[in-house]
């Protein structure tokens, strides 16, 4: 999925890096909306009252109450919480595994470069949500298994990035240099190729969490994410979809909090190209 | 390139209106989808669908009413039942309706897993025009057995050597003319049908997983019967006009088993102290959004079984507490009781497949922490449950229950209770209610009997009835004379009339 | 070429031993009895009992070991035999048909909708770079591309469906179903290939031989046939390609809000059901598939371009 989004964007150009810092901001906010309101508002996102169904803003719960009379804002940042720190682990994971073997495959060549090519080639015919969804059948623990699985999905990505970036500077005089001076491959990544991916890793970074959200939420939203009564963009969103009439502000919520995450991603990468 | 963009939304939308305008077809709408010909599997769609028949049917208070056989009697001693067929009846596939391939169809379906293969049956036979049941023993709900999907009669070139159904030939008002495994199917009016022929022409069974999508569907007008609606949906169609919300008590039930072998649950003081601690109105109208906390096992609407003398199950938390101490559970520092060391933590094994349970779950699970009980949610597979109940690992489930796939919750009872079942109790073993059960089965006993039997439970508490389900459907005013039958049986499909 | 194809063919080997295993693990992670299992899932949940479940293991043979049926599997796979559903029973092959059927018709018609909507709009945008459609265009890609695609699908429901009454929410057999579900799907792909295609033209318009073009006197239509059309196919074919995996995508989650027989609700209920045979089956059709429009589109490139260098 990344992929796709990623070949689309990389073909941008112009100049609005204006957008990039637009972006910072909104993802910046959300993540601290998502820190700090737990710690302001000390509300339990699981803890019902019959009382407060669908009730409107006070002082424990300011964005109200949902259908279970469970605070809105406490279960908004939990959610936020949880779909950020997966998508996060599951970014950092697969560009460590991604750049570990882009590098070594453009290192080596030879049959290590054609097998791992291959390999990430076949892991990229197969759909994302379609290896998240078979992991989270092997792997019983949700949270986990949406890790796992997106590693899988993102480390591509990186893969080919790095391998390309790799086999254009390993003959270059520089590197090659380094080499006969003896250093040894840490040196020389960290020296020559750390300098030429960071650039994109932003990029990459910031499209690989707006993917994960996503599918994190599409997966919850088909009923086979998170299970209930977790706190969870998608889950929250197919909870509150039928009372779009008794309460729309109880469903504007997850949706906007998504919408947002979303375009502030979409907007890091988008600038942090130009 | 604008206006070629909206030419072409032109074009569909053309499409699209020429495509309503088509001859008027019904279309059903309900969860379940067509997994195969097989009765036990996606029966009861062919048998609302009004495809496949019966032997007996039932009416809407669950009376036995003739169905493919007209009448039945039973011998003296109990040992054998005749079913008089209905004359003039034939297949879809145009072949005739006889004693041999009822009798054919009931035998496979006794080699099936389902409720007839736990009927004492020696064997199934066709007499002249009568299917003759020969029993080991007497079974009184034998003809109630009979209502069900799982006994309908297929035609017999529906059969494979093997048993296996292939194809799906009954002979219902309606036959099949199209299968689009597993969300769709088209079925016509059957001319050749024995009673009075369908009104409507054209229908469609729709599969639609979603509860959210089920209600847009008939929200729109796109479906005129849809059924299964979820609570927060049913408050918002109300209020529309062109369409009417209708809501049945169902004989089913949500329940907690709890293993009474287990070194905790055992104690009945315990389980009394868990039942006092459900606050089941509360839940009821919390997460199912209808008034129907279960007081006793079954809802009124199993008349028989349902029994006005005995002591409704209350909420009370403070008598849970003091029950509790009176067994020597003292609260432990976090507030959970503890005995000799032992915290009093309990695990709750529940599916998430029907969407209330999870949330259910949540709840009792606040409503036991209120007494100081501990409670871990295990939501996982629903055959955990049986899987558990066989290796004694279980501690508490949640479940729904459906005590009338007959008329009769006689064979739930049998199956579950006497003394034990995979859907009941658990480590419980009471001579007297296997007793009493056994002996309704054989024809022995009444009123008296059947109320006992629910004291028993009421106080013995294998399990905590915890709400009483309805079923919910929303029905077009195009349409006239459809129905929303209690036992699931029938939507009343070869009754309805177009609305003038 | 013949390179090209042979690299294609050992990366369907690879997807199909990649879901082979995938799937044992998946086998050997099922806690508890699978025969349990399947027969919730043939019988309902609440149906299920021992006597079921026993009735299921004589059937299915389930007491044979994991190991041996993996192995099975892929042997019957080199024979094209993809087994039988366990929970309806039917052969794989015949319940996919009509699903893959159905998945293609509405991805085929999401890409032609696309199609209609995307490229011409980027080309448009792409022409005058900074003028007002380019910067329209860029907000409402971006913002589409923020927009998880069942909360648009939704939205199309209420507005079109509910609001409107013009089409039918949800359901199949006419071509008025079509419509909602392939446009979810189309504004998706929409939003991001309009920009691929303006950013291409963006980039051959400022050419010099585009200017050129201009300059001895061609009208705009004519210099964008003779030197546009061919030089921004290349990266449009390519990212055509690339899209067909994210439509699989969406077609999990849409098939799921408009009740579409097609194979993602097909593969999640698998999943859901754990209907091993039906999930390798699915999971099989859809990376194969994948793998063999990569190659289709790795031919219509060569065609469109012959300078372009094999991969």
């Amino acid at each position: 999925m990344s992929a796709v989004e990623h070949s689309a964007i990389a073909q941008q150009r112009g100049n609005w890096a204006s957008t990039s810092w637009l972006g910072f901001t909104l993802v910046g906010a959300i993540i601290l909306f998502a820190l700090v309101t737990p710690l302001a508002f000390p509300a339990d996102p699981a803890k019902q009252s019959l009382r407060h169904v669908f009730a409107g803003p006070d002082l424990a719960a300011p964005f109200g109450y949902d259908h279970l009379g469970r605070s809105l804002m406490a279960r908004l940042a939990h959610a936020l919480r949880l779909s950020l720190s997966i998508a996060g682990a599951a970014v950092l994971s697969s560009s460590v595994v991604g750049i570990a073997i882009g590098v070594l495959a453009a290192w080596q060549g030879g049959w290590v470069d054609r097998f791992a090519s291959l390999v990430a080639d076949s892991f990229l015919a197969l759909p994302g949500l379609l290896l998240v969804l078979m992991v989270s059948a092997i792997v019983p623990l949700q949270p986990l298994a949406f890790w796992v699985g997106l590693t899988l999905v993102l480390w591509i990505e990186y893969f080919r990035l790095t391998r390309a970036a790799v086999q254009r500077l390993i003959n270059s005089p520089a590197v090659e240099a380094s080499r006969l001076l003896g250093f040894g491959p840490i040196y020389v990544f960290r020296r020559h190729f750390w300098p030429a991916l960071a650039p994109m890793m932003l990029t990459l970074a910031a499209f690989g969490m707006a993917t994960a959200i996503m599918s994190i939420a599409a997966l919850g939203f088909v009923s086979v994410g998170m299970r209930p009564p977790t706190p969870e963009l998608g889950l929250m969103m197919v909870e509150l979809l039928p009372y779009y009439r008794e309460a729309p502000f109880a469903l504007m919520t997850p949706v906007i909090a998504t919408f947002f995450v979303l375009l502030g991603l979409n907007l890091v990468a988008g600038g942090a190209r130009s | 390139m604008l206006f070629r963009l909206l030419a072409s939304s032109a074009v569909a939308v053309l499409l699209g209106t020429s495509a309503f305008a088509q001859e008027r077809v019904l279309d059903v709408v309900s969860p379940f989808e067509l997994k195969g010909p097989e009765p036990g599997v996606s029966g009861y769609i062919y048998l609302q669908m009004d495809v496949i028949e019966t032997l007996v049917n039932s009416d809407l208070e669950g009376n036995l009413v003739p169905g493919l056989a007209t009448e039945w009697t039973t011998s003296g001693d109990g040992l054998e039942w005749r079913f008089l067929l209905r004359d003039g009846v034939t297949f879809h596939d145009g072949t005739p309706l006889d004693a041999a391939a009822a009798a054919h169809a009931l035998s496979v379906a006794q080699g099936k897993p389902g409720l007839l293969a736990t009927a004492p049956i020696t064997r199934i036979e066709g007499q002249g025009n009568e299917v003759v049941f020969h029993l080991a023993e007497p079974f009184e709900p034998l003809a109630a057995f009979l209502t069900e999907y799982r006994n309908m009669i297929y035609a017999p070139a529906a059969y494979a050597a093997d048993g296996a159904i292939t194809e799906v030939i009954g002979t219902g008002a309606y036959k099949i003319t199209k299968i689009e495994a597993p969300l769709r199917m088209e079925v016509e009016r059957f001319e050749g049908y024995w009673g009075e022929p369908a009104h409507i022409a054209n229908a469609t069974y729709q599969s639609v997983g979603r509860a959210e999508t089920r209600a847009l569907m008939a929200e729109s007008g796109e479906a005129e019967y849809v059924v299964n609606l979820d609570p927060a949906s049913v408050a918002r169609l109300a209020e529309l006009d062109g369409l009417d919300v209708y809501s049945v008590s169902i004989p089913r039930a949500m329940l907690i088993k709890a293993n009474t072998a287990h070194p905790v649950l055992s104690d009945l003081d315990v389980r009394r102290a868990l039942s006092l601690a459900l606050d089941r109105d509360g839940l009821a109208s919390a997460v199912l959004r209808y008034r129907a906390g279960a007081d006793q096992i079954l809802p009124p609407l199993l008349s028989d079984w349902h029994s006005e003398h005995v002591q409704p199950l209350r909420y009370d938390p403070d008598e849970a507490i003091s029950l509790l101490a009176e067994a020597g559970w003292v609260p432990g520092d976090d507030g959970i009781l503890v005995r000799e060391g032992q915290r009093l933590s309990l695990t709750l094994t529940s599916y998430p497949d029907r969407p209330e349970m999870p949330l259910s779950a949540a709840v009792i699970q606040q409503m036991f922490a209120e007494i100081g009980v501990e409670l871990t949610i295990d939501l996982t597979n629903s055959s955990e449950i049986p899987v558990r109940h066989h290796d004694g690992t279980l501690e508490l489930a949640l479940f729904a229950r459906n005590f009338a796939l007959t008329p009769s919750p006689l064979g739930t009872f049998l199956t579950d209770y006497a003394p034990n079942g995979d859907w009941g109790a658990m480590g419980w073993d009471n001579p007297e209610f296997v007793d009493l059960i056994r002996d309704l089965a054989r024809g022995r006993g009444g009123q008296s009997e059947r109320d006992r039997a629910i004291e028993i439970l009421q106080t013995e508490l294998p399990v905590l009835p915890v709400a009483w389900y309805q079923q919910t459907a929303v029905i077009s005013h195009a349409i006239t004379g459809a129905v929303l039958d209690p036992f699931e049986r029938t939507i009343g499909l070869k009754y309805i009339r177009w609305a003038e | 070429m013949i390179k090209a194809i042979g690299y294609r063919a050992a990366q369907a080997l690879i997807v199909a031993a990649l879901i082979g295993v995938l799937t044992f693990l998946m086998m050997r992670a099922l806690p508890g009895d699978i025969a349990f299992r399947i027969a919730a899932g043939r019988y309902g949940y609440d149906a299920v009992n021992a006597a079921a479940a026993e009735a299921v293991r004589q059937e299915l043979n389930l007491d044979q070991s994991a190991l041996a049926a993996f192995f099975q599997w892929f042997g019957d796979l080199l024979r094209l035999d993809f087994g039988r559903s366990v929970i309806s029973g039917r052969p794989v092959v015949e319940e996919i048909r009509h699903q893959l059927g159905a998945s293609l018709q509405l991805a085929g018609a999401a890409l032609a909708i696309s199609l209609f909507i995307g490229p011409p709009l980027g080309v448009l945008a792409g022409l005058r770079a900074g003028g007002w459609l380019d910067r329209s265009l860029l907000v409402v890609s971006t913002a589409l591309r923020s927009v998880p695609q069942f909360m648009l699908g939704l939205l199309l429901i209420v507005i079109v469906s509910i609001q409107l009454r013009w089409l039918p929410p949800a359901g199949y057999g006419q071509v008025a179903h079509f419509i909602l579900p392939a446009t979810t799907l189309a504004l998706g792909l929409a939003a991001v290939s309009a920009r691929v295609a303006r950013d291409a033209m963006a980039g051959v318009a400022s050419s010099s031989y585009y200017a050129f073009g201009r300059w001895k006197g061609l009208d705009e239509g004519q210099v964008f046939r003779r030197h546009g059309l061919r030089n921004i196919g290349v990266p449009l074919v390519t990212f055509i390609g690339l899209q067909l995996v994210m439509l699989v995508e969406g077609v999990v989650v849409i098939e799921s809000i408009f009740a579409w027989p097609g194979i993602g609700h097909a593969l999640v209920h698998a999943i859901f059901g754990r209907d091993v045979p039906m999930v390798q089956a699915t999971a099989l059709m859809l990376g194969i598939g994948f793998v063999a429009l990569n190659a289709l589109v790795d031919l219509l490139t060569h065609w469109i371009d012959p300078r372009g260098a094999q991969r």
